[in-house]
């Protein structure tokens, strides 16, 4: 247990992760305890997904974002029950309580970061699903991203909570600390092959996932950050949404996430240069080598005119060599109509 | 602590015809004459922060209490920081926009004048 770069072989545990199934220690990603009886009423109000309907055992992605539809966090909102499970980036506990906090003015809401009050493991990959359910001997079919269910594995109850990476399944598990030694045991005895911090980065840039920093933040919008799934524009008014609404109304988007393959020489490091006819375009944000074939990819954004599949970019000095646009992924796929 | 400009107290107040069409809203929905008006913000709308009206005969203790033409207008402390100064008059006609707020603590409001943010 505990979150390592590697485990014992980087080239194996990324192949666990994108054929079979790995089991990697999350506990480092945020979770905040809501209560309160107007917790998805208010979440609703401030935030971009339409998330006042969800019922226990429901959840969904929403953003979090500024009167200037910047964003501020990505978060999972999950229905538990008794309690609303809000997964945030890791590091971001305390700037969504502020923001929350913030707006919460006759509401009924109290939020508190109980991330060291679980374990968290994640179970991802392509087999993940009957790994898991092998484990924990119940059906998993028909979670969509951040639905919840109560299971047992190992003896010890735990929640499964479904969380994708892009199109890769992963599901995460909580469970009270005394028993995530238990359950991480339990689930290695069924052949679930542990997975470090190294190979969960690999993952995450080839199935074109945005991580808080690089991909995500304020100098960006969920529209640029290709999370147009994750907003209803039916809704009504959250914090920021004219903006978003406008910019997506009279396509004012500057600039778009893309996934970058570069050429086989590349010099190449996340915050580089891209530029088309000698004019800076945009920057790469993340990058990483394949352990097999030592192919590098990566993700940056792009300005609109250049962010379409098969435009090739100089990379600028001290870069060296070409990047080519693969695609403008989208996490939880294209708009709500 | 009373706020006040010029040696008058500030609050929020309300306009005659606004306090007309409060009595209208509340006799349609079957309420009598003794009404009153909660002013309240809470937190959403595009701009952060968003105005709530209630009709209501149920008064917190903390509230801030001014009788406006007939009408008991009822702010609860914390919307009052917010409200302080406020006027609610009503815009009718075809471009109509129903209850209007004009906020001197708004520093930047939404396209539809709804949402505020201080």
């Amino acid at each position: 247990m505990s979150t390592r770069a590697v485990y014992s072989d980087l080239a194996a545990e990324y192949d666990a992760v994108s054929t079979a199934a790995g089991l990697h220690d999350a506990s480092y990603v945020g979770r905040l305890k809501a209560t309160g009886e107007d917790s998805l009423d208010l979440l609703n109000r401030l935030s971009t997904n339409k998330v006042i309907d969800l019922e226990t055992g429901q959840g969904a992605p929403t953003i979090l974002t500024t009167d200037r539809g910047r964003i501020l966090d990505l978060i999972g909102v999950v229905n538990l029950g008794d309690h609303v499970l809000l997964i945030t980036s890791p590091g971001c506990q305390e700037r969504v309580i502020e923001f929350l906090d913030k707006y919460t003015i006759m509401e009924d809401l109290v939020v508190e970061d109980v991330t060291l009050e679980s374990a968290m493991f994640s179970v991802m990959g392509p087999t993940s699903q009957a790994a898991l359910e092998a484990a924990a001997g119940t059906g998993l079919d028909g979670l969509g991203p951040y639905h919840n269910i109560r299971a047992e594995i190992g003896g010890e109850s735990a929640t499964v909570v479904y969380r994708p990476m892009g199109e890769l399944p992963s599901f995460d598990i909580l469970v009270s600390p005394e028993a995530a030694t238990a359950v991480w045991e339990r689930l290695l005895a069924d052949g679930i092959a542990p997975v470090g911090s190294e190979a969960v980065e690999i993952a995450r840039i080839k199935n074109a996932v945005p991580a808080f920093g690089p991909e995500m933040g304020e100098p960006y919008n969920p529209l640029e950050a290709g999370l147009i799934g994750s907003i209803d524009f039916a809704k009504g008014c959250y914090i920021g949404q004219e903006v978003i609404a406008r910019l997506d109304t009279y396509q004012r988007v500057q600039k778009y996430l893309v996934t970058l393959t570069f050429s086989p020489e590349a010099q190449v490091d996340a915050g580089s240069t891209l530029a088309r006819d000698g004019k800076q375009v945009g920057s790469v944000t993340s990058v990483t080598h394949l352990p097999d074939g030592e192919q590098l990819i990566g993700l940056g954004y792009v300005r609109k005119a250049s962010a379409e599949a098969g435009v090739r970019l100089e990379l600028e000095e001290p870069a060296t060599g070409w990047a080519e646009v693969r695609d403008l992924p989208q996490l939880f796929g294209p708009g709500q109509d | 602590m009373a706020i006040t400009m010029d040696g008058v107290e500030l609050g929020v107040t309300i306009s005659e015809k606004a306090a007309g069409k409060i009595r209208y809203f509340a006799s349609k929905e079957g309420l009598g004459d003794d009404v009153g008006l909660r002013v309240a913000v809470k937190g959403g709308g595009c701009s952060g922060l968003t105005y709530d009206l209630q009709i209501t005969d149920q008064q917190l203790e903390t509230d801030k209490v001014v009788e406006q033409y007939g009408i008991k207008v009822m702010v609860d402390k914390k919307s009052f920081i917010y409200l302080v100064g406020t006027e609610l008059e009503f815009s009718d006609g075809l471009n109509g926009k129903g209850f209007v707020f004009t906020n001197p603590n708004a520093k930047k409001s939404c396209g539809c004048g709804t949402s505020f943010s201080v």
